[in-house]
C-alpha cells in the first residue's frame, strides 16, 4: 500500500507537539480516520487541516472533546449552508437579470 | 494611527485583574476564533484585535507601559525608547489575519513593535508548530473566461502566483492553493491561499449551474412555416431546426451545448433557447392585404 498520502501518528504528534492520547481520543469518537499499515498507525494527509483545527480548538480555546465534536458538526452545517447560499444567490441572479 | 483602547476591546475595566483579562479574552476568542467563523473576515479582524489587546494587557510590563503612555502615544520620545527596547525581543509570526501582512495595528507597532509577537491565539507553554495564516483573494471572470480552462497570474502580497482556472468554475466558488498563504510559526508549514471566483453576468447567456439560457429572436415566417435558425453558442455556431407553428416563448433544449461541468472533462450542461418571435414591421400594402386574407381564412 502507498503511504505517500499518510502521515504516521508518531511523526504527527512529534511535529505538532501534541499528545498521542489526544489523537487517539479523536479517532475513538470518530472525528478522524486512521489506517494501520505494517503495524504503524497513520492519519490520512487530507485530514491534516481538520486535525490542526481541532488541536487549535482544544489548545487555544480550551474546548474539550465533546465540544470539538459539536463544533465540527456545526462547522459542517455552516459550510453546507454557505454552499447553498452561493447556489441560491446565483439562482436569484438569473431571475434578477431577467427583469 | 488612532489610539486603540485595549480595555474596551476586551470589554473590561482598567482595574481588571489578570484573571479577569484571561477570562474576557477566552470568552471573546471562543466567539471570534477564525476556526469557528469560516470565511468571516470581520471575525478574523476582531480576533486579531483581541489577540493584540490580550498580548498587551496580559503582560504586566506591557500593560504598565500601555497604561502609562497609551493615551499620549503621540509623545514620540517615550515611544522611541519603547521601540529601541523591543528591538531585541523574540520574534515569531503566525496568527490569523486575512489578506496577509501584519498582525498588529499601527498603534501596537508604535508602542511595542510588530515583531514582539504572539502566535496561535494566546497559547502558552508548548511551542506547537502551526501552519501560517490563510490568505484570501478574489478573481473576477467573464462568463466566456469561465467557459474554458485557462491560466492566470495573480499577485498576492507581492508574489506572482500562476494558477490554472478549470473550466466550469461557478460564481462564488472557492479553490485552495496549498502552501501559498502566510509562513508557518515555529517551523510549521505555510498557510493556504483561498481564491474566490466572481463570474460576471453575461448579456446574452444566463447560467444556472451547468445549464445556459438564451433568448433568440425568431422571425414570424420561420415560426409559422418552420425552418432553421443559427444560434451562436459559447462553443460556436449551431444550426437549430425550427418546427412549424412554433409559439412565442417556446423553449428548446440543445443537449451538451451548455457550460462545462467543473473538473469533468468532456461533460457539458445543456443550452435552453427561448424563442422570441418578432412581428414584422413596415409592411407593404400587399403584405397587409395578405395578412388580412389570412385573418379571414
Amino acid at each position: 500500500m502507498e503511504t505517500d498520502q499518510l502521515i504516521s501518528i508518531d511523526i504527527f504528534c512529534n511535529h505538532y507537539n501534541v499528545e498521542y492520547s489526544f489523537v487517539q481520543s479523536l479517532r475513538e469518537v470518530g472525528l478522524i480516520d486512521t489506517v494501520v499499515v505494517q503495524e504503524i498507525q497513520y492519519i490520512y494527509l487530507p485530514q491534516l487541516q481538520k486535525l490542526e483545527r481541532m488541536i487549535r480548538l482544544h489548545d487555544d480555546l480550551d474546548v474539550n472533546l465533546e465540544g470539538i465534536e459539536v463544533v465540527q458538526h456545526l462547522l459542517k452545517r455552516v459550510e453546507s449552508m454557505q454552499d447553498e447560499i452561493i447556489s441560491l444567490k446565483n439562482r436569484l441572479r438569473l431571475y434578477e437579470s431577467n427583469d | 494611527m488612532a489610539f486603540v483602547d485595549y480595555y474596551q476591546i476586551l470589554g473590561i475595566q482598567k482595574t481588571a485583574s489578570e484573571k479577569d483579562i484571561k477570562a474576557a479574552y477566552r470568552k471573546l476568542a471562543r466567539k471570534y476564533h477564525p476556526d469557528v467563523n469560516p470565511n468571516d473576515q470581520e471575525a478574523q479582524k476582531k480576533f486579531q484585535e483581541l489577540n493584540e489587546a490580550n498580548e498587551v494587557l496580559s503582560d504586566p510590563e506591557k500593560r504598565k507601559k500601555y497604561d502609562q503612555y497609551g493615551k499620549d502615544w503621540e509623545h514620540g520620545e517615550e515611544y522611541e525608547k519603547a521601540r529601541k527596547a523591543r528591538a531585541s525581543s523574540p520574534n515569531y509570526g503566525g496568527g490569523y489575519s486575512s489578506g496577509g501582512g501584519d498582525n498588529f495595528s499601527d498603534f501596537f507597532e508604535s508602542m511595542f513593535g510588530g515583531n514582539s509577537g504572539f502566535g496561535g491565539g494566546g497559547r502558552s507553554g508548548r511551542q506547537t508548530k502551526f501552519r501560517g495564516q490563510d490568505y484570501q483573494a478574489e478573481v473576477h471572470l467573464t462568463l466566456t473566461e469561465a467557459y474554458e480552462t485557462h491560466k492566470q497570474t495573480l499577485n498576492v502580497n507581492g508574489k506572482n502566483i500562476r494558477i490554472t482556472v478549470p473550466a466550469g468554475i461557478e460564481n462564488g466558488q472557492n479553490i485552495k492553493i496549498p502552501g501559498h498563504g502566510g509562513p508557518g510559526s515555529n517551523g510549521g508549514p505555510n498557510g493556504d491561499l483561498f481564491i474566490t471566483f466572481s463570474v460576471a453576468n453575461d448579456e446574452r447567456f444566463k447560467r444556472l449551474k451547468n445549464d445556459l439560457y438564451l433568448t433568440a429572436d425568431l422571425d414570424l415566417y420561420t415560426a409559422v412555416l418552420g425552418g432553421e435558425l443559427i444560434i451562436e453558442t459559447l462553443s460556436g455556431k449551431v444550426k437549430l431546426p425550427v418546427k412549424a407553428e412554433t409559439q412565442n416563448g417556446n423553449i428548446v433544449r440543445l443537449k451538451g451545448k451548455g457550460f462545462p461541468v467543473y473538473k469533468q472533462e468532456g461533460q457539458f450542461g445543456d443550452l435552453y433557447v427561448t424563442f422570441n418571435i418578432k412581428i414584422p414591421t413596415d409592411l407593404t400594402e400587399k403584405q397587409k392585404e395578405l395578412f388580412t386574407e389570412l385573418s379571414k381564412s
